[in-house]
């Protein structure tokens, strides 16, 4: 009576919560499921819709869980896949893995939506971020940057009060004209040290001016104002907080396949892309100067004043470097020949 | 084959030599293994990350699964929806931190230290839900540590070893290894753990030295470029905040050199405090676990396993992962005392660690 039914598998069998191993048998009969032992006495038994089968994953053994908690374990896979086939039950993510031709379109499926979400649908996230973030959150950020940069790199400034004032007033000029006016922005100068000539703004508008730059710059204010506009234009597109949370949600993607790729790429993947955000940065970079030429056609100043100071570099600093991926900037050529091009451009328009 | 298969394990059981020692051993294959990984990283990026819960435990599954000690292999019984509910919880808590931080710091500070408290909290639910969720021969492991060893072993342990520049660093190994070598079961039986501080300190000394004379070969080779440097300071920073090439591969070079070094000394230690640790554990009371790893092997696995990753474009990523997995597996081996068929013939799980009473989810991820 016991042998009854098909076979479905061989293998072994455990009382509910026992490490208790008995030889035995997987067969179905009229009442569902049976698990036998090798003198053919009954185990346990359930119907088919009560036993709970572990999903197939490689080669590892196949659990068959029966109602009273005891289970049966077999390493004939194939044999389960079959009876659960009959069954009108496949694990199409097993079928998915199996090692076929087809796994290389999964690989270049893989290339592909990675490329597609680094390209268009962390863009985006980003965009949603920037929307969202307070102003506070900027105001913070930059208090501590500049009191960090004030105790390490920075100095008091040596400029004339005379110089400054006149740096001031026709910064004044432009910054009437943008977005935020001139309350929006704080003009700091300071004696640069280990950084040279420089010219940065932090994302809550404060920006701030190496005696360096002035220098360099000498009588040409329009120059100074000009890098001005330029810095502006970092600030009104908000490329510091874009920056951040580019780099937290590449950061995020990649801690998701974490587990995937092992520790040792994921660190690498993240520093790389790191070094990645300064090739975005040239963008940033590029559109800062454009938004310095706009910006300085409004005021009705000079628009190449810019475009000046980078063949002061050039000729001081000896900086004809091309732009490669590593760089944070363009080339300067390349880049004075943008602005006095989209100068160009604005006074045809203008006309 | 399964008959014969299914015979065999019960010879292996039965034996009874006074002393038997068994290593674990693996069998899975970068073949197999490549199909489950490149469809888990295809569906992670299909649905931008939130596959990787189910991901997860396919992989867990595929490496228990294969790692067989007596002809047995383990079970991870944890499904995606457990590991998903734990990771958003995890994820808001902290996008939640981050926003309160700025802009209300004062909140944030509060959170902060909330968090201190909270974390602890996690790491002891993340340790009980990785032990019940693994089995094997049908039964659990549990763990049953208190949040106060998890907040020394996993707060305490690694804020002093930063504090002393690593040098406490073997102390915060031991606590965490006898926290978690301690309050581990396996059918109401007890795992203990006291790896000796002397034996941990041997092999933190070759990773200080690696550290120490691979610095010093930076410092000497930055020392000879001093002028180069100098220039490239002086004469030719970009004002606007650029950087010329040359200053910037200089700076990857080093910092690439910088991260190899502490990578290297990472590995040779935790070889080393593995070894010193399983092979200071016992369970229940008399049966012997062994760890031989050779550090330089286990190293240079790691190693190589990276670099062909990378030059593979990660294609070859399952092969290194069950590489690792087998020569890790092949030397840790179990000494029972007495006749393990017997032994195993009583083993039955009770208690907190059966079937209804499991979490509903995952805290910090903390496999085993």
């Amino acid at each position: 009576m016991a042998s009854d039914g098909t076979d479905i598998a061989v293998g072994e069998w455990h009382p509910a919560g026992s490490s208790r191993s008995v030889p035995a048998r997987l067969i179905e009969d009229n009442d569902g499921l049976k698990a036998l032992d090798q003198a053919g006495c009954e185990l346990a038994a359930g119907v088919f819709a009560a036993v709970d089968f572990s999903p197939r994953v490689g080669a590892i053994p196949r659990r068959a869980e029966f109602p009273d908690g005891s289970l049966f374990e077999t390493t004939d896979n194939d044999a389960i896949d079959r009876f659960l086939k009959g069954k009108g039950k496949t694990n199409f993510i097993h079928e998915w893995e199996r090692f076929r031709p087809r796994l290389i379109a999964f690989v270049l499926a893989t290339v592909l939506c990675g490329v597609m979400i680094y390209r268009y649908a962390v863009p985006a996230l980003v965009e949603v971020a920037v929307l969202v973030t307070p102003p506070i959150v900027p105001k913070i950020m930059s208090a501590s940057t500049l009191e960090t940069m004030d105790r390490t790199v920075l100095d008091t400034t040596a400029l004339a009060a005379e110089r400054q004032q006149k740096i001031r007033d026709g910064f004044a000029t432009i910054a009437r004209l943008s977005n935020r006016g001139e309350g929006g922005y704080t003009l700091n100068f300071r004696k640069g040290g280990a950084i040279g000539p420089n010219a940065f703004a932090l994302p809550d508008g404060t920006l701030i001016v190496t005696d360096e730059l002035v220098e360099l710059a000498g009588d040409d204010t329009e120059m100074i104002v000009g890098v001005l506009a330029h810095e502006i234009g970092h600030v009104e597109l908000e490329h510091s907080l874009r920056q951040i949370y580019r780099a937290a949600g590449v950061t995020g993607l990649i801690m998701m396949i974490g587990g995937d790729i092992g520790s040792g790429v994921e660190d690498i993947l993240v520093q790389g892309a790191g070094l990645l955000t300064l090739s975005y940065s040239r963008a940033a970079e590029a559109e800062a100067d454009r938004h310095s030429v706009e910006l300085m056609v409004k005021a009705e100043r000079d628009p190449t004043a810019i475009a000046r100071f980078f063949d002061l570099l050039e000729k001081e600093l000896g900086d004809g470097a091309d732009t490669s991926i590593l760089s944070t900037h363009p080339g300067t050529p390349e880049r004075r020949k943008a602005i006095l091009d989209y100068a160009g451009a604005l006074r045809a328009r203008g006309r | 084959m399964v008959v014969a298969e299914t015979a065999s394990m019960q010879g292996a059981l039965t034996q009874s030599a006074p002393d038997n020692f068994h290593r674990l051993s693996f069998t899975g294959s970068g073949k197999e293994y490549f199909g489950i990984w490149i469809v888990n990283v295809l569906l992670t990026i299909i649905t931008l990350g939130i596959y990787s819960a189910w991901a997860k435990v396919r992989r867990n599954r595929y490496f228990y699964g294969n790692t067989v000690l007596l002809g047995r292999g383990f079970e991870y019984h944890a499904n995606g929806k457990q590991i998903l509910i734990g990771r958003v919880i995890v994820f808001a808590y902290l996008i939640f931190y981050n926003v309160m931080l700025n802009v209300v710091p004062i909140a944030g500070v509060i959170l902060a230290l909330l968090l201190v408290v909270f974390v602890p909290w996690l790491v002891v639910r993340g340790l009980r839900f990785s032990a019940r969720v693994t089995s094997y021969r049908n039964v659990r492991f549990d763990f049953v540590g208190g949040v106060g060893g998890a907040f020394l072993a996993f707060i305490v342990g690694p804020v002093i070893a930063a504090l002393t520049l690593g040098i406490l660093v073997p102390l915060a190994s031991r606590w965490s290894y006898r926290y978690i070598g301690s309050n581990l079961r396996y059918g109401q039986r007890a795992f203990a753990t006291d790896p000796l501080l002397g034996a941990i300190y041997k092999s933190w000394f070759l990773s200080a030295s690696i550290i120490i004379a691979g610095l010093a070969i930076i410092a000497f080779v930055g020392f000879l470029n001093l002028a180069v440097i100098m220039a490239l300071f002086d004469g030719s920073v970009e004002p606007m905040g650029g950087m010329p090439l040359s200053m910037i591969g200089l700076f990857v070079l080093g910092y690439i050199a910088f991260f190899a070094i502490f990578g290297v000394a990472a590995l040779f230690y935790r070889a080393g405090v593995r070894n010193v640790a399983w092979s200071a554990t016992t369970f229940d009371g008399k049966h012997q676990l062994t760890s031989d790893l050779s550090r330089g092997r286990y190293a240079w696995i790691a190693i190589t396993n990276l670099i062909v990753t990378i030059i593979t474009l990660g294609l070859m990523r399952p092969w290194a992962a069950v590489r690792m997995a087998r020569y890790v597996n092949e030397h840790t081996g179990v000494h029972f005392e007495g006749n393990v068929g017997e032994m195993f013939d009583r083993i039955a799980q009770e208690g907190s660690a059966v079937g209804a009473e499991f979490m509903e989810f995952e805290g910090f991820d903390f496999g085993f």
